[in-house]
């Protein structure tokens, strides 16, 4: 009995508290991905590889160009909504009608594109922003500054694109687009403005996450692989294309890697989440938040 | 008549023959051995020290491709492992069967070491092994055209146990028993191998093993690694692995307020100084590391006296390829020096006492290298263990030396007959890691 309470201590606390604050990170990651996938039906297998070049912009302005941190992360969430906006318009624009292995191929090609760019533009090394945020304590409890801001980004993000998406006549097209892709466009709306507005918001998504992901991570052209398969796990846990449950799903999955890892291996933290998307995938295939039928 | 025919038939014989010899005069004039080189140029493991270890063993080989090995041109031909063991075997393969490679030269990761060396025996071609350290390459599989003059994983988690060992007294205050370790490391090869070890050398002296445990050195999150550091109270940490997965554990472990004695790393990630500096700042300081010599901090007194102007050719050349470094890193060392065994020493001999350089020519030639002690820029001497032996193939002089990061430069203080000064230790108080 004793051995047991001894679970309960301090470091379960902090344990639980890191998985929300690594869901936060995973739930920035997704929210873009699940809108592009909700409304254009398409998936950017590149998406961690678009991150990858916002983190790169944050270092090279903040180290190289001595730019602010703050001004620095307004630019690269332009630069990045431009990226995607450019990645819609050349890449996808093309293959809308095409078979969806088709569209993934031609994403999954750009996201090699992307690696070896960044390669041979900006090297081989690992890269550091060299800043330091101060550090949370409580008692023997630690929280990482850094973390916390990606909580809220993540937090107010989604918020904003709820807001966005039904308070907005822009938002509800976008909306009404993902629900029927032909009828919209015989209804007036301009799908071709539509998709790449949406594009903008989710490059724009992915540059906020590239912000706060370089306080906490080492910018390199496969940093995307460390993100990309569990962001897209996430998206398809919480629903592709339901932005709450790609939310939820993601600190569903933080909290399993969290304690999983802390109770086990951390290896077997990876091995559970990874295990309950396959149990969910047969319970809930439609996703965690999907109405069922 | 008969004469004109016997004259043209003697004309026909002599250009005959005068061709044969200039046939003959060429190919001796284009010996040559053509060396596959494969290191990891791109992918994560090219920054965490790999590409390094490409440019001193590339230094050699430029150097010895000016003038020649008894005769024989030297031919590189360079190829990229991607940091992946898939592309590490097929491009082994390509080298060997397409650009008809008379043999492999480099490697720097074990999990690429492992198959490669299994894929190059089964061909029955040569392998010579610069960088990778995993015993599993060698253990039990009686390979005959394989060698590694390099020291291997275990030797490495031996030696910083053993450091530990004879400091826990003087320096922790603490007998064996009661002090706290944890081993913590990637799950890759070389990562497994060094905590074996690590646990090994653990198990001799008799210390407090708190904490065992692997890792993906690609995971995106540490955190609850560092909760449970943090829950078993090492005093000293041993750890495995590449980078960035040492920055990003490091970086966890200082926001979340983990607390130790000493960090003792084994190579790979924590033989970049640049990038551990870049990461972790002042943190970097005070950071243990085991490693083969760096060739530029090894005893150069002792050494065989033909070394040391390469050790300075190296440097040099190195220093035009990456101006400004702070500490050239040991990889460099590590590279050139393993190569330069192979081209100053086997090859030669191969060559000489064998006749060429087919396989079984420069597998005899290695199994007679017998370098002492300081016979190479890494101190160490080079003897394989033989055939029949569980090793074979592995050197069996090579070891490794435990340096310390202190005030940007780095300094041998294992053991104790290579040791440049005192080590730094525990950590001093209000260092941001120090449980004092």
């Amino acid at each position: 009995m004793q051995a047991f309470l001894d679970i309960f201590d301090v470091y379960l606390l902090e344990a639980v508290i890191n998985g929300i604050l690594l869901g936060g990170v995973l739930a920035l990651l997704a929210l873009g991905l699940n809108l592009i996938f909700g409304v254009i039906d398409v998936t950017w297998i590149c998406y961690a590889e678009l991150v990858m070049i916002g983190m790169y912009a944050m270092y090279f302005m903040v180290q190289y160009y001595g730019v602010s941190y703050f001004v620095a992360a307004p630019l690269t969430t332009v630069l990045v909504a431009m990226l995607g906006a450019a990645l819609h318009y050349l890449v996808i624009a093309p293959l809308l009608a095409a078979p969806p292995i088709n569209q993934l191929l031609a994403t999954g090609g750009v996201l090699f594109v992307l690696q070896s760019f960044a390669t041979v533009a900006f090297g081989i090394d690992f890269r550091n922003l060299g800043i330091r945020l101060p550090v949370l304590a409580f008692g023997e409890m630690h929280f990482s500054y850094a973390r916390l801001l990606s909580f809220l980004a993540a937090l107010v993000g989604m918020v904003v694109v709820y807001l966005f998406m039904t308070r907005t006549f822009t938002g509800t097209a976008i909306r009404a687009i993902s629900q029927d892709r032909q009828i919209m466009a015989l209804m007036g709306v301009d799908t071709r403005r539509i998709y790449l507005i949406t594009s903008a918001i989710g490059g724009a998504l992915a540059g906020l996450a590239a912000c706060l992901l370089v306080l906490q991570y080492d910018v390199h052209p496969f940093v995307g692989l460390s993100f990309g398969p569990i962001t897209f796990l996430i998206c398809v846990l919480g629903g592709l294309g339901n932005f709450i449950g790609g939310f939820i799903a993601a600190f569903v999955f933080a909290e399993i890697i969290s304690l999983g890892g802390l109770f086990s291996d951390l290896e077997w933290g990876y091995v559970l989440a990874f295990a309950f998307f396959i149990v969910m995938m047969f319970i809930r295939p439609a996703g965690l938040l999907a109405r069922r039928r | 008549m008969r004469v004109r025919m016997a004259a043209g038939l003697v004309r026909g014989l002599l250009v005959a023959i005068s061709a044969t010899g200039l046939a003959m005069s060429a190919q001796a004039q284009e010996k040559k051995i053509k060396i596959g080189v494969v290191f990891d140029l791109t992918g994560p493991l090219a920054g965490g020290g790999s590409e390094l270890g490409y440019i001193g063993a590339k230094i050699v080989l430029d150097h010895f491709a000016k003038t020649g090995v008894e005769g024989y041109k030297i031919e590189a031909v360079y190829a990229d492992a991607q940091s992946k063991p898939d592309i590490a075997i097929n491009e082994s393969v390509r080298l060997l069967e397409q650009e008809k490679v008379d043999m492999v030269l480099g490697f720097f990761s074990s999990a690429q070491c492992v198959p490669v060396a299994a894929r190059v025996e089964q061909l029955k071609k040569f392998m010579w092994m610069t960088t990778c350290i995993s015993s599993a390459v060698f253990n039990e599989k009686g390979y005959k055209y394989v060698f590694r003059p390099q020291a291997s994983g275990d030797q490495f988690g031996m030696m910083t146990m053993d450091f530990i060992a004879q400091n826990a007294k003087a320096k922790f205050d603490k007998e064996p028993k009661d002090l706290r370790v944890a081993i913590i490391h990637e799950d890759g090869a070389y990562g497994v191998d060094v905590s074996r070890g690590n646990e090994a050398g653990a198990k001799k002296a008799g210390f407090n093993v708190v904490m065992k445990e692997g890792y993906s050195a690609t995971a995106p999150d540490l955190s609850a690694l560092v909760t449970k550091l943090k829950r078993a109270k090492p005093d000293v940490i041993f750890h495995t692995g590449y980078n960035p997965d040492i920055t990003l554990l490091l970086r966890q472990a200082r926001e979340q307020g983990l607390k130790f004695g000493a960090l003792m790393g084994h190579g790979a990630g924590y033989g970049v100084y640049e990038k551990l500096k870049e990461g972790m700042g002042a943190d970097a300081t005070y950071i243990f590391n085991t490693d083969p010599i760096s060739i530029w901090l090894a005893n150069q007194k002792t050494m065989d006296a033909k070394l040391p102007p390469v050790i300075k050719m190296v440097g040099e050349e190195f220093d035009k390829i990456r101006p400004g470094v702070a500490i050239r890193s040991a990889h460099v060392g590590i590279g050139a020096s393993n190569t330069y065994v192979f081209m100053s020493d086997v090859l030669p001999r191969a060559i000489k006492k064998y006749g060429g350089v087919d396989p079984d020519a420069l597998r005899k030639a290695a199994l007679d290298t017998d370098i002492p002690e300081g016979g190479t820029m890494l101190g160490f001497g080079v003897k394989f263990y033989g055939e029949g032996t569980p090793m074979a193939g592995q050197n069996e002089r090579s070891f490794p030396v435990v340096i310390q990061y202190l005030e940007d430069k780095s300094h041998v203080v294992w053991p104790k007959s290579q040791a440049q000064r005192d080590a730094v230790l525990p950590l001093p108080k209000g260092t941001t890691y120090s449980n004092q």
